[in-house]
């Protein structure tokens, strides 16, 4: 057949026009945009886990099936409630297909209710959950999720007490101050229940303790440190005999070099920035006023950040930025080098002390030691995950109903590594941590111990506008870390200005 | 011959051609390509422009969607008393005067040395000085900062082994716009080829009559490349700075979008992210970027203008 010129290029133009159309509208592939991933990139890490998420290299940003709509029943006849993963921890492939024969578990196991697994990466969860909320096409159910992220989104979450209360949920098998901790909602709602804690405490390297000849830190509280009490004095003294030059000295020798610094005593990793984070040794404390307007900066962060400083510029027991971010210090995972002597964080560090296979392990034994004191009194911050209600699902009761069985399951809590707020539980979690590090011989009385000195209020709780608050006082953070000069009382002065301002103007006042 | 082409070839002219004249047809055609053009522009560019210029004037918060209220030049008004503007116009203003220059500089450098005719194996070394250009910049930033990096990285431990104490590159708010720059020389590959087929089309003769008139090396490149290639220059030039009041990727992997150290690098582009996806204020982020577009806006138009004086059109069209 014989076509003439014309009809020819109409023929390639409809071709190429509608070529390009479908090039332009498909959008049905994951495929993120350089700005989405980049816009995703900078969200805050809301969860107390995310640290797990962010250190575990991720193969792909990962999507489960579209979600089905919640207007009609679901495959098993339930009222189907979306499940939104991704704003901390349960991207990792391992974990995603547990999480999903979690919820096929549930599926068939009933049917009046059909959880609809929804699971985005990490890096871009907290901007497609925003999206997904002024789009009006929120999710039911959110988590596993920190205390940030329930911060980040508290204008949207259900108070659960009500449900708790008609479905009889459990709630006695909890340590009541764990019971209480979620009651930090608008109007104290209760936006979560008990899932994972997170306490913290002092890991320490074993090898340079021996290296250095020197006592291993306390695991009991109340024992004294070389016959004196294990306190942030302590710690300083002990973290200054523990960093050491690339010529052997330690920082208490006069010969010591601080600019050729090959090994550090001590430093709170991945504390993000925070003032509150770093000053909680010395005493809880929130930069909201108990009146919920007022911009406070607590003495204990005045001292806390003095003694950080100090020990970054003055002592040199403490790295700076720089020497944080250097191939020396693993580039941000200070002790998973092997350079760093103690680090005082959270059991979710579990997941990083050894580097992702083919990698080797640099630290082979490490010890968990209790939270030093400050003016006899101890204080071990804790970062808890937990599942939550968005208020505009349109099913509550189901919702909760899935939510309550999520919260119970043994095997999620496995998946991410978490240690179970129900003490029932607690024995599974244990088995996998000391199979993960069998040459450490892990005393588990140490977290156990540290969940009865955690921070009240919690160095991340609620204040207007979070986000924005919380990258002013990160500003405060980095700055002392990269700046010898830093005057730390003028820039606290500053920061509590600041927030005052951030606070007056925030659209979210007093919850 | 086929039955269905010999009817084809029966088949009358369609009657609605022969009445359209051919600058109608042609119009039509030209308009059925550019279509689909003006269909994305409409969709995807100037609606989400119309939707921004909205949104700039309501307390638009993504995560609170149910509570957006119109504010009228609230947005506009706040901008003159927030400390986070007025930073990150100074932090643009500084970065623009060292890596404006330098980025000109460089490329035309590179240009010129590349487009020597005794100079061997052109292609390859004009390749080699591209390359940088293919590589992500997430993944360049990453390899900068190591290099950069005061204590551990290879530009202070050979300004050590020269014995000079290198700068605190990326912690300094000094330093850190030089390093950002050196960072930069990475991106001008682009701009080198432009400046390369510009000097390929300054007509040789001119050469001649200037090195006749006794004009040196210099002064012949003063006197007659750079007036030839000043459109070149020009479009390089307006690029360039639109790229700087844009600069975002460097900036916010170095800091994770947080504009350390102090501020320094808290471009204007990293505020109105950070208002916009970290702080939710999506309305106030959209008064932010059109204060950005107004800007960019007048300083080109201001480029443009002074342009007149300075820029050489052989063709005398502007």
């Amino acid at each position: 057949m014989l076509l003439n010129r014309p009809s020819l290029t109409r023929l390639a133009a409809l071709a190429a026009s509608a070529a390009i159309l479908v090039t332009a509208c498909g959008g049905s592939t994951a495929t993120q945009s350089p700005s989405a991933a980049a816009a995703a990139a900078a969200a805050a890490t809301p969860t107390a886990a995310a640290a797990t998420a962010a250190a575990t290299p991720s193969p792909t940003p990962l999507i489960t099936a579209a979600p089905i709509s919640n207007d009609q029943p679901g495959p098993n006849g339930g009222v189907v409630v979306r499940w939104f993963v991704g704003l901390g921890t349960g991207g990792q492939p391992q974990q995603i297909a547990t999480q999903q024969q979690v919820v096929n578990d549930f599926n068939n196991s009933q049917k009046d209710v059909y959880i609809s697994l929804e699971i985005q990466d990490n890096k871009v969860a907290g901007n497609i959950l925003k999206t997904e909320i002024a789009a009006g096409n929120a999710p039911d159910i959110i988590g596993p999720v920190g205390v940030e992220g329930l911060n980040l989104f508290i204008d949207q979450l259900a108070d659960l007490q009500p449900l708790i209360q008609s479905q009889n949920f459990n709630m006695t098998k909890f340590d009541p101050s764990l019971a209480n901790f979620f009651k930090m909602g608008k109007g104290g709602a209760t936006i979560g229940v008990p899932f994972a804690v997170y306490p913290s405490f002092i890991w320490y390297n074993k090898a340079l303790f021996d290296e250095a000849k020197l006592p291993y830190p306390p695991t009991k509280v109340g024992d004294l440190y070389q016959g004196k009490p294990w306190d942030m004095d302590a710690v300083r003294a002990l973290g200054m005999k523990l960093t050491v030059d690339k010529n052997g000295n330690d920082a208490t020798s006069a010969n010591f070099d601080p600019n050729n610094i090959v090994q550090w005593g001590f430093d709170m990793q991945w504390a993000d920035n925070s003032p509150l984070a770093e000053s909680s040794l010395f005493g809880a404390s929130s930069f909201l006023a108990p009146d919920g307007k007022t911009a406070q900066v607590a003495d204990s962060v005045k001292t806390g950040e003095t003694w950080f400083d100090n020990g970054v510029w003055k002592d040199h027991f403490i790295p700076n930025q720089n020497q944080i971010n250097s191939d020396l210090l693993a580039k941000g995972n200070e002790f998973q080098s092997g350079n760093l002597a103690m680090d005082e964080t959270h059991t979710w560090y579990a997941c990083c002390v050894n580097p992702a296979p083919p990698a080797k392990p640099i630290v082979k034994s490490f010890g968990w030691a209790i939270a030093p004191s400050y003016n006899g009194k101890i204080t071990a911050k804790l970062h808890a995950d937990t599942f939550a209600m968005l208020k505009s699902s349109k099913h509550p009761d189901a919702a909760f109903k899935a939510l309550a069985y999520l919260a119970q399951s043994g095997a999620l809590l496995t998946a991410y590594g978490a240690y179970p707020a129900d003490p029932s539980l607690v024995q599974g979690y244990k088995d996998g941590v000391d199979k993960q590090y069998p040459d450490s011989k892990l005393d588990w009385s140490v977290p156990q111990q540290m969940l009865g000195y955690v921070d009240i209020p919690n160095h991340q709780s609620w204040v207007p506008d979070y986000a924005k608050a919380k990258a002013a006082w990160q500003a405060f953070g980095t700055g002392y870390r990269t700046s010898a000069s830093f005057d730390v009382s003028a820039e606290l002065d500053k920061l509590k200005a600041t927030l005052q301002g951030i606070f007056d103007a925030a659209p979210d006042k007093n919850p | 011959m086929s039955a269905s082409t010999q009817a084809l070839r029966h088949l009358p002219a369609p009657a609605r051609r022969s009445r359209l004249r051919p600058s109608v047809r042609e119009a039509l055609w030209g308009f059925g390509f550019v279509g689909i053009w003006i269909f994305g522009l409409l969709v995807f560019t100037a609606g989400p422009m119309i939707a921004s210029l909205v949104l700039s004037f309501t307390d638009f918060n993504m995560v609170r969607p149910e509570a957006v209220t119109f504010v009228g030049i609230d947005n506009y008004v706040r901008m003159l008393g927030d400390p986070s503007i007025s930073a990150s116009l100074i932090a643009t203003v500084k970065f623009a005067v060292i890596t404006i220059p330098v980025t000109m500089v460089a490329s035309l450098g590179f240009a010129v040395l590349l487009n020597q005719p005794s100079l061997p194996a052109k292609g390859p070394l004009r390749a080699l000085v591209y390359m940088p250009m293919m590589i992500p910049l997430v993944a360049s930033t990453l390899v900068w900062m190591g290099f950069l990096n005061t204590d551990t990285g290879w530009l202070n431990g050979i300004l050590r082994a020269l014995g000079l104490a290198g700068p605190d590159w990326i912690n300094s708010d000094v330093w850190v716009y030089p390093a950002l720059s050196i960072m930069g020389l990475w991106g001008i590959g682009n701009f080198m080829l432009i400046n390369i087929a510009g000097l390929q089309s300054v007509p040789t003769e001119l050469y001649d009559a200037a090195k006749i008139d006794g004009a040196g090396r210099w002064q012949s490149f003063r006197r007659v490349t750079i007036p030839m290639i000043s459109p070149v220059l020009l479009y390089n030039l307006v690029i360039v700075l639109i790229g700087t009041f844009q600069y975002f990727t460097q900036a916010y992997t170095m800091t994770n979008g947080k504009g350390d150290p102090n501020n320094a690098t808290l471009f204007m582009n990293l505020v109105l992210y950070r208002e916009g996806f970290v702080f939710n204020h999506m309305g106030y982020a959209a008064a932010i970027a059109w204060l950005l577009f107004v800007i960019v806006l007048i300083l080109t138009l201001v480029l443009f203008w002074f342009s007149r004086s300075r820029v050489y059109y052989a063709g005398g069209d502007r």
